[in-house]
């Protein structure tokens, strides 16, 4: 008989205990999965926005039009730009009348300047905005260049934050499973102390008496880390059917699961802590 | 499935014929002192020699230190002084690595049977060769006729719980030989079942012992020393005394006393 075997017969009929400890375990890998997820998205947006930088340039009023094509040619002509659209005064208005706002409406005509809103590609090596903007703006016609710098900035210090309270996440969960673990085991140590009194007896080693708790131990931390992802995965679809079209519009982003290498190094991380959760707690207890 | 440091070669009783082994005692206790407490010891310098292949019935009142002598024997205690010496290894010296390979080598019966309630009788049988890695098809004959052995054949798959007490000790015993043991421990066995059922419990070990095992039968019950002339060594004040003919009267006044 194998230990997978022992294991599985101690494990049947202890098997309430077990799912018990799986719960508590699964809920614990949900939290990390959960914060998780979130930092991967944010990074994917912090990424994205990053590489495809975005501009406004807006014109003084007594700008004309043709001034505003010739500068839009200039920059369509600029290094990394993938497209400029032009947004005249009169559109910029009625932008805002559209939204029905009758303060903004009873602006005057100055209030709505022209603009341009160009897309630059960073590609790999990055800075290409940021010269095309502080070049832009020695123009005498150009009122301001708004590169959106700042947001990048702070969906970044988003991520530290988010990468922080995750690391943390992980150390509260890594005492949780072990504990929960621990405490299982020990409990189903004490339920079986008649076989592992008999099993020492008859002379079996230490870590043959060890090993199916072991295995006990690392299913429990495996399976309740699998059973925090799967309950994630049905989370996240439930999220995205309802509100994910209209929230990859708004961000310029369809959101992502977490990636496949780590729900494997999740599982796996949840199988380690429990087999060492279980040889720990028999450590002081396995003996005469 | 194991390996590691072996106590001795497995004995395997019957199958083997070794003229210098032969002679030599199985087991001897010199000057053994064994105390849970500094005020109260319970040996006190035994000493004690058992042939290969002798039935022995150890007795003395309750607390006399019978159970601590056998505890001494498969390596649960240890000596505070003296030492025992089973098949020529000094017992309180193995290293901890090495004990799981003294005790396969000892059969054990208790009391109280230490049987998986929950499991089957064939399971329960199965704990010594499992922990010994032979393959599935060995064990299963090895159970077949270790229950036969014990009159419990056929009777592999019932669950032990739904067994009587005399069945579920006739259990117990199956597990202690079903290893071959060269060395079989009886801790009062009888002393949870009826006075006809612990005649036949006995008779089980006797069985044993004419296939050439050693056998230490720990009991108070003085009844069944009557059974069958055997060597009686009785505990008494620390020590092993030999009873060669049978119980005299003082110490059969200090058993009634108990
Ligand atoms: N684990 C222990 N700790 C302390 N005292 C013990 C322990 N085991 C036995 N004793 C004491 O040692 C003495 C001998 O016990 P035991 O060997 O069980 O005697 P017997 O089996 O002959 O009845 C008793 O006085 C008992 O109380
Ligand atoms: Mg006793």
């Amino acid at each position: 008989m194998t230990s997978l075997q022992r294991a599985w017969r101690g494990g049947k009929n202890d098997w309430r205990l077990h799912v018990l400890s799986i719960f508590s375990v699964a809920v614990a890998f949900v939290c990390l999965a959960a914060a998780l997820l979130v930092v991967v998205n944010v990074d994917g947006l912090r990424d994205r926005w990053a590489r495809a930088g975005r501009a406004s340039i807006y014109f003084k009023i007594e700008t004309t039009e043709a001034q505003v094509r010739a500068i839009e040619n200039a920059v369509r002509a600029a290094e990394g730009v993938t497209d400029v659209r032009y947004v005249s005064s009169d559109e910029a208005r009625r932008e805002v009348l559209g939204r029905g706002d009758q303060v903004l409406a009873a602006l005057p005509a100055a209030a709505f300047p022209a603009s341009l809103e160009v897309m630059v590609d960073e590609g790999t090596e990055g800075g290409k905005l940021a010269t095309l903007a502080s070049r832009v703006s020695a123009l005498p016609q150009v009122e301001s260049v708004e590169t959106y710098q700042d947001w990048t900035e702070r969906l970044a210090s988003v991520l530290t934050s988010g990468v922080t309270a995750s690391l943390v996440l992980a150390f509260v969960v890594l005492g949780a499973v072990v504990s929960v673990v621990a405490s299982t085991i020990r409990l189903a140590l004490q339920r079986r102390r008649i076989e592992v009194e008999v099993l020492k007896l008859v002379g079996a080693t230490d870590s043959y008496v060890r090993r199916p708790f072991v295995v006990e131990g690392a299913a429990q931390g495996g399976i309740g880390a699998l059973l925090a992802l799967i309950l994630l995965a049905v989370l996240y679809g439930i999220v995205r059917e309802n509100l994910g079209g209209e929230l990859g519009v708004l961000v310029g982003m369809q959101p992502v699961f977490l990636p496949w290498t780590f729900m494997i190094s999740m599982v796996a991380l949840g199988s380690l802590l429990g087999a060492v959760a279980a040889w720990g707690s028999l450590r002081r207890l396995l003996v005469v | 499935m194991d390996s590691g440091p072996s106590f001795s070669p497995m004995l395997r009783s019957g199958n083997r014929f070794d003229q210098e082994a032969a002679h030599r005692p199985i087991l001897s206790f010199e000057q053994v002192h064994k105390a849970y407490r500094s005020d109260a010891p319970v040996l006190r310098g035994m000493n004690l020699s058992i042939q290969r292949g002798e039935f022995v019935f150890f007795t003395g009142p309750s607390g006399a230190g019978k159970s601590t002598l056998l505890r001494l024997l498969y390596a649960a205690e240890t000596v505070d002084a003296g030492r025992i010496l089973f098949m020529g290894r000094e017992v309180g010296r193995l290293r901890p690595e090495s004990i799981p390979f003294l005790r396969r080598n000892i059969g054990v019966v208790f009391q109280d049977f230490k049987l998986v309630m929950n499991w089957s009788v064939a399971e329960n049988v199965a704990m010594p060769l499992e922990v010994l890695g032979l393959p599935e098809r060995l064990i299963r004959t090895r159970i077949g006729e270790a229950l036969e052995r014990v009159g419990l054949g056929g009777r592999g798959s019932d669950v032990v719980a739904t067994l009587s007490g005399g069945e579920q000790q006739r259990v117990a015993v199956a597990r202690a030989i079903v290893g071959e043991p060269a060395l079989v421990l009886a801790d009062e066995p009888t002393g949870n079942l009826d006075p006809q059922l612990a005649v036949d419990i006995l008779g089980l070990f006797e069985d044993i012992h004419s296939t050439g095992v050693t056998v230490l039968f720990a009991t108070h019950d003085r009844s069944l020393l009557d059974v069958r002339p055997r060597r009686v060594i009785v505990l008494q004040d620390g020590k092993a005394i030999d009873a060669p003919n049978g119980l005299d009267g003082d110490i059969e006044d200090e058993l009634r006393v108990a």
